[in-house]
């Protein structure tokens, strides 16, 4: 029975740091599109503003993926360990 | 310190805003499903407070980089991100522990929401301007 709870936390654990590989990708192209839009405004200085609107946006948007990540290893961490150790001590106790 | 940028306001507002209204409306889903109680909305005041300064963080390190060079910048906003990210871990983890685990994680993609609904004011706005 220790043995199962123990798999079962430890899988936990390793499925959340296997999402939060996801969160190394925001990162990167977020710095991409920065580094281009930084270029783009030392072209065009005047489009300043709609440059950092465009920006702004476009990193809401790609942060989300790193952001489903993070749910996820979240509720890997506080929500799943205690409801599969319930459902194996339940099977357990039917299983008598 | 340097004035926060009038984009960066404009937007961080709008942002907020759609956030609101759309934590009102999870609110009033709750409500009627008969789900509702006070950590709901401790984990909802929680989530849209972390959205809305993870969203106004990422527009003032915006700021801040814009005016460096493009592999300075590129670093900025890397850092950022994993700090930002770090920020979101330990407040969100905070709210799922707490208060409702559901109304603490839900307001986090309101702001992607928000950012999908844009391009019908952006048309609204062009179009009256015609």
């Amino acid at each position: 029975m220790e043995l199962a709870i123990g798999i079962i936390l430890g899988c936990c654990a390793l499925g959340a740091g296997m999402a939060m590989i996801a969160g190394i990708g925001p990162g990167i192209g977020e710095g991409n599109a920065v580094a281009k839009a930084c270029e783009a405004i030392g072209r065009q200085p005047e489009s300043r503003s709609a440059v950092t609107t465009t920006m702004l946006m476009g990193c809401a948007v790609a942060e989300t993926t790193g952001l489903y990540a993070l749910v996820i290893a979240i509720l890997l961490i506080f929500l799943a360990p205690g409801r599969l150790v319930n459902i194996l001590v339940e099977t357990m106790n039917t299983l008598g | 310190m340097k004035k926060l940028d009038e984009t960066v306001k404009k937007e961080t507002l709008y942002i907020a805003a759609w956030t609101v209204i759309l934590s009102a409306v999870m609110e009033s889903v709750f409500l009627v499903t008969g789900l509702w109680k006070p950590d709901v909305l401790f984990g909802n005041l929680l989530a849209v407070f972390t959205a809305v300064l993870n969203f106004l963080l990422m527009g003032v390190t915006i700021q801040k980089a814009v005016g460096r060079d493009e592999k300075d910048a590129a670093n900025m906003m890397r850092f950022s991100q994993s700090a930002r990210m770090f920020m979101q871990l330990a407040l969100t983890a905070l709210g799922v522990f707490l208060f409702n685990p559901a109304a603490a994680v839900i307001p986090l993609f309101f702001p992607r929401i928000a950012i999908t609904f844009r391009p019908l004011f952006d048309k609204k706005k062009s179009g009256t301007e015609e």
